[in-house]
């Protein structure tokens, strides 16, 4: 079969060029239109696909929103003659003790076939038998709602910010600080206006029904949103600050510094979450002012999950610098914090966040578990978990379950934190098919 | 010599289709092929042009979203009795008994990758064994002295002891030797080879090739050659058939191919080939990119980066154009030229 | 493959050492010191008389009052050299008797949690991975992500009042009464045991299994169309022997590693659920004892705590390493 094809065979080179020449493009236009798009593009392309990491983005935004005009939102706002300490001024609400323990009022929208939403007012009954009171809906008051209704006064922006307390009045950072801290405060603005509630501001109102000193519920769920939600994202962005210093500083210097990074997180980790969470927390004094408190909780639930962070950042500076692009920017002779920023931590910066979103439960359900269990957060300050706490005994939640409802709050937010996750996850790899 | 080319794998008109959320690939697009026994089919062309699906659809492997969308391929097989019997393995249940007592035993496939196509969790001989004890009736013990024959047959040394190895401690060239050894096990027909000797350097491609031949004249096995390096079909093959885009453009023997390509793309092939020669010449790669396969061009296929293209290659598909009994095309260009002859000789 | 066991076993013990001073420092943290505290029990629960000379000769005897090293000496000394892990002030017994007491429930339950997680997970995983996209995948999909976004804690509750109002039937506890808790060991007791810790384990295994359903789907859809599980079936196998024998074999382990953080995390998990739930385990005694400023008991669990998980790492490790020939060739 000695034939001149073969002879020919001879004469060719088996080389990678033939390869190249026949091989090397091969995408169409589709492809091209993906290669020129830019990473972020692509990312969203994808993103879009995902149908529930949509919707959940919305609901986080929604939540989100609705959580910094906390004000706005709430039909009830602060009560001047609840407790506060020098750098917090709790949420507290307009409270009516005839209502105490008052179950929700379901809202009636259309009044004689006309929109015109009102609720019926509540009267107290015992019952002859077992003396006990309940609540029964009196049909001679309605109380009538609207949107858009002139209420308390609330406050929306920035004057929650914490200023050092007169006492440290002489420390140097509190003379540097204080001024700047003070300008940030004024970053707010007053208002009465609420987006729905009763038109006449005394009547009651609790369309989730009402806490052990006739608070308004729906109020203190949506105060408290500004705490479960807040701590998510400033643990979050702690883990990711000290994940990616330590992480990077691993993956980048190797030798001894990896070294004694890695055995850290591994002392770390063989740490007992919880338990260790529980050791910490209790070791937080009671009597701390609770601005002080919301920041020990955030540092002492970022303190064991920055190492997840950590291991994803080393291993990707780790894979990285293998890789040719790499090698091409430092043979071109590329400062190396340029190639650091201009090359790594952009070509990683997808994952980073969407660790990061996952993160955030983990977080919110740590806390959430801290003050449930009354050794996080404490009342005044109102948390998600704060909340839930009332509910520990079996016996209460059968007779109001609606002392459950934050812990549908908890859900809800991270069962979209895990959907977006998940999504931006799928996106993050945007050249994976 | 009618003997010799007796038919042992027919195609016709394959479809093969991928359902893609994006749209319809259409992977194979009604091909023709006869793999004649004992002989080396090389399928040719540029990756994405479907040759690899086309093989994998000769043992229901094509994975999903693709499918079988029409044609046949019929294959003739010799049952119990010695007789000749014809099964369209087309219309095979993939996952039925009647498919997976041809996988293996009668048509057997090695990978382009003999890096990933071994399990790393598993000994060389634990997954020889396996194909052995599959389709024979051999025991443990026979079966792994047969693994111990089949890698000493394929030239690796110390067979005993590497019948016990991990995949990932061996290099290419010996994982793809093993590959073969496992291919080889059952005495298959038919060996199709999904280029074997694409991810192995150059050395060790040469020696697999020959190491392949040699088998082939062994084993008297009829060889399907998937490539893209026309370098390994001028080597081994005795007919070649050129994709492009899902069809078979062109299809001969080798020399033919060779040295009277009718069809631009396979000109154009040939061309892009370095050669040693004494005057250095520019290399000529075929102009353009593959387009897009949701996108494919209307009439031929080939037209955007035609050299030859007309107006009429824009809207007209060719057919397939018979220029001997063993040349065939898919061009206009020679539509017309046969449409002539028949012409004239009409007249 | 025994002298990676050995190197391993070594390479605890430095490990070890810095989490115990790491648990030493934490458990002192609290202002106040828990003799003082336990004075200040005493006056509110008279029953239980100590002198101050018994106060002084513990004080003497763990340290207490003297710098931090010198009391951390002490600590581990008497853990490491006679077993023993100080007297809890909370309890009024041996700290290491009322770990001893509380252990071997904690594991049972834990390892409980720990093989539904697996038995569950394992065939859905697959289930989810091989029918992708099915109405069973995504229903799965579905109840896994709820797992996932439910607090144990929540879920506890919510289990307790659904078996109140519903059932009639309090879901807390282990056993059916007291005195059956109390009761020596004997069948009777372990019939009883199975028939209330199916709840609890569902509880605190439900996050666990939530995830592990995710990690073995992700995990089988990548190895589903690896080169060799084509290779293999060219080769003639029929689907579920190639299934189980490359990707679902392929696949395990990630979920062989997972035994080194579930377990560790399912026992801190059972901590919260046993408050909730009110289990006979360490939870609520670890919870009190912290309360109480019980440094040796709080500190004595941490410290059995993080060698447990220590210890399933090196499990997991070795299993991953018998499983997965590339770990044993160092590859």
């Amino acid at each position: 079969m000695a034939t001149e094809a073969n002879k020919e065979a001879n004469d060719i080179v088996e080389n990678d060029e033939v390869v190249l020449s026949a091989e090397a493009l091969t995408m169409g236009e589709a492809a091209e239109r993906v290669a020129m798009a830019s990473q972020w593009q692509l990312m969203w392309w994808k993103f879009r696909k995902h149908r529930l990491a949509l919707i959940s983005l919305v609901v986080i935004i929604i939540f989100y929103i609705v959580s910094i005009f906390a004000g706005f939102f709430a039909p009830k706002t602060s009560d001047p003659s609840v407790l506060q300490t020098p750098t917090y001024t709790p949420p507290g609400y307009t409270h009516q003790s005839e209502y105490v323990n008052s179950p929700p009022m379901p809202i009636h929208w259309f009044d004689s076939g006309a929109f015109a939403p009102y609720v019926y007012a509540f009267k107290k009954t015992r019952d002859p038998d077992t003396l006990v009171e309940t609540f029964t809906i009196d049909p001679e008051t309605k109380i009538r709602l609207g949107f858009f209704v002139h209420g308390d006064k609330y406050q929306v922006g920035l004057h929650g910010t914490p200023v050092c307390p007169p006492e440290w009045s002489d420390n140097l950072i509190c003379i540097v600080l204080n001024p700047v801290l003070r300008f940030v405060r004024n970053i707010h603005f007053t208002s009465e206006v609420h987006f729905f509630g009763p038109v006449n501001p005394e009547d009651p109102f609790y369309p989730v029904g009402a806490d052990e000193v006739g608070r308004d519920l729906l109020s203190r769920l949506i105060y408290a949103s500004q705490i479960s939600l807040s701590i998510g994202l400033i643990g979050v962005a702690l883990t990711l600050l000290l994940g990616i210093l330590l992480g990077g500083l691993s993956g980048l210097v190797g030798g001894w510094v990896d070294n004694l990074i890695q055995r850290s997180i591994e002392v770390l980790r063989a740490i007992p979450d919880i338990p260790l969470w529980m050791a910490l927390a209790i070791a937080m004094p009671p009597k701390l002012d609770p601005v002080f408190v919301y920041f020990g909780i955030t540092i002492i639930l970022s303190l064991l999950r920055w190492t997840d962070m950590a291991r994803v950042v080393r291993g990707k500076f780790m894979s990285l610098r293998e890789e040719d692009f790499i090698t091409a920017a430092v043979l071109d002779g590329v400062p190396r914090y340029r190639i650091i920023m201009k090359h790594m931590v952009p070509s990683f910066m997808s994952h980073i966040i969407a660790s990061m979103t996952l993160s955030i439960p983990g977080m919110i359900l740590g806390e959430s578990a801290l003050s449930f269990l009354g050794i996080g957060l404490r009342p005044p300050v109102v948390s998600w978990g704060v909340m839930l706490s009332k509910a520990i005994n079996v016996v209460v939640v059968i007779s109001k379950p609606w002392l459950l409802l934050p812990g549908l709050a908890i859900f809800v937010t991270i069962l979209a934190f895990n959907f977006l996750g998940d999504g931006l996850r799928d996106a993050a790899d945007p050249y994976h098919t | 010599m009618e003997k010799m080319s007796e038919t042992l794998v027919e195609v016709k008109d394959l479809k093969i289709h991928f359902f893609t959320d994006e749209g319809v690939v259409r992977a194979v697009d009604g091909i023709d092929l006869d793999v004649k026994r004992g002989k080396t089919l090389a399928l040719v062309g540029e990756s994405g042009c479907g040759k690899s699906v086309a093989c994998r659809s000769f043992l229901q492997i094509v994975h999903s979203p693709g499918r079988i969308v029409s044609g046949e391929i019929l294959y003739t097989r010799k049952n119990e009795n010695g007789q000749g019997e014809v099964v369209d393995i087309a219309r095979l249940n993939p996952h039925g008994r009647r498919i997976r007592s041809i996988r293996g035993k009668e048509i057997a496939m090695i990978f382009q990758e003999p890096m990933t196509s071994l399990s790393p969790m598993y000994t060389v001989g634990n997954q020889i064994t396996e194909t052995i004890r599959l389709h024979t009736e051999a025991t443990k013990q026979e079966a792994w002295q047969m693994a111990i024959d089949l890698l000493d047959k394929v030239d690796i040394p110390k067979p005993d002891r590497l019948v016990e190895e991990y995949p990932f401690r061996l290099s290419g060239g010996m994982r793809q030797r093993a590959m073969i050894a496992m291919a080889l096990s059952c005495n298959p027909t038919m060996l199709i080879a999904d280029e074997p000797t694409t991810a192995l350097d150059v050395t060790t491609q040469a020696n697999i090739l020959d190491l392949m031949l040699d088998l082939q004249q062994q084993y008297h096995m009829t060889l399907l050659f998937i490539t893209h390096d026309l370098g390994v079909v001028a080597e081994i093959a005795d007919e070649v058939a050129v994709m492009y885009l899902g069809k078979i453009v062109e299809k001969s023997d080798v020399n033919t191919i060779f040295n009277e390509p009718k069809h631009p793309y396979t000109q154009a092939l040939l061309r892009s080939i370095p050669k040693i020669a004494v005057t250095r010449e520019e290399l000529d790669p075929i102009k353009g990119m593959v387009p897009n396969p949701y996108r494919r061009p209307g009439g031929c296929p080939f037209h955007p980066r035609c050299a030859k293209a007309m107006a009429e290659c824009r809207t007209v598909v060719p057919a397939v154009t018979q220029l001997n009994d063993n040349h065939t095309v898919q061009c206009l260009l020679y539509e017309d030229l046969v449409g002539e002859k028949a012409m004239e000789q009409a007249k | 493959m025994l002298k990676y066991i050995l190197q391993r076993l070594l390479y605890m013990i430095p490990v070890m050492f810095v989490i115990s001073i790491l648990i030493f420092v934490t458990i002192q943290l609290p202002p106040g010191d828990p003799i003082s505290k336990m004075m200040e029990n005493q006056r509110t629960q008279i029953n239980v008389q100590f002198s101050e000379q018994d106060l002084e000769m513990m004080r003497a005897r763990y340290g207490y009052g003297g710098p931090l090293h010198e009391q951390y000496i002490k600590w581990i000394g008497n853990i490491l050299l006679h077993g023993d892990f100080g007297y809890s002030f909370y309890k009024r017994e041996a700290a290491g008797k009322v770990i001893a007491d509380l252990m071997p429930l904690t594991l049972v339950v834990s390892i409980g949690s720990f093989i539904f997680t697996w038995v569950v997970a394992l065939p859905i995983g697959v289930l989810s991975a091989v029918r992708q996209y099915s109405i069973a995948d995504h229903i799965f999909t579905f109840i896994g992500f709820i797992g996932l976004a439910i607090p144990n804690f929540l879920l506890a509750l919510i289990l307790l009042v659904l078996g109140l109002t519903m059932f009639q039937t309090s879901f807390t506890g282990l056993f059916s009464s007291g005195e059956i808790q109390q009761a020596p060991w004997s069948l009777a007791k372990v019939g009883d045991l199975l028939k209330h810790i199916w709840i609890p384990m569902i509880v605190i295994g439900m996050g666990g299994t939530a995830g592990l359903i995710r990690i073995m789907r992700a995990n089988l859809l990548d190895e589903l169309h690896k080169p060799y599980v084509e290779a293999a079936r060219a080769r003639g196998l029929s689907e579920l022997r190639l299934l189980i024998k490359y990707p679902i074999r392929h696949a395990m382990n990630p979920f062989v590693s997972g035994f080194a953080y579930l377990l560790p995390s399912l026992v801190a998990g059972e901590a919260i659920v046993a408050i909730v739930m009110n289990l006979p385990t360490e939870g609520p005694v670890l919870l009190n004892a912290l309360l109480n400023l019980d440094v040796f008991l709080g500190g004595g669990f941490l410290l059995i705590l993080s060698l447990l998980t220590l210890v399933s790492t090196l499990l997991s490790d070795i299993l991953l390493a018998w499983l997965d020939p590339r770990i044993r060739y160092g590859s």
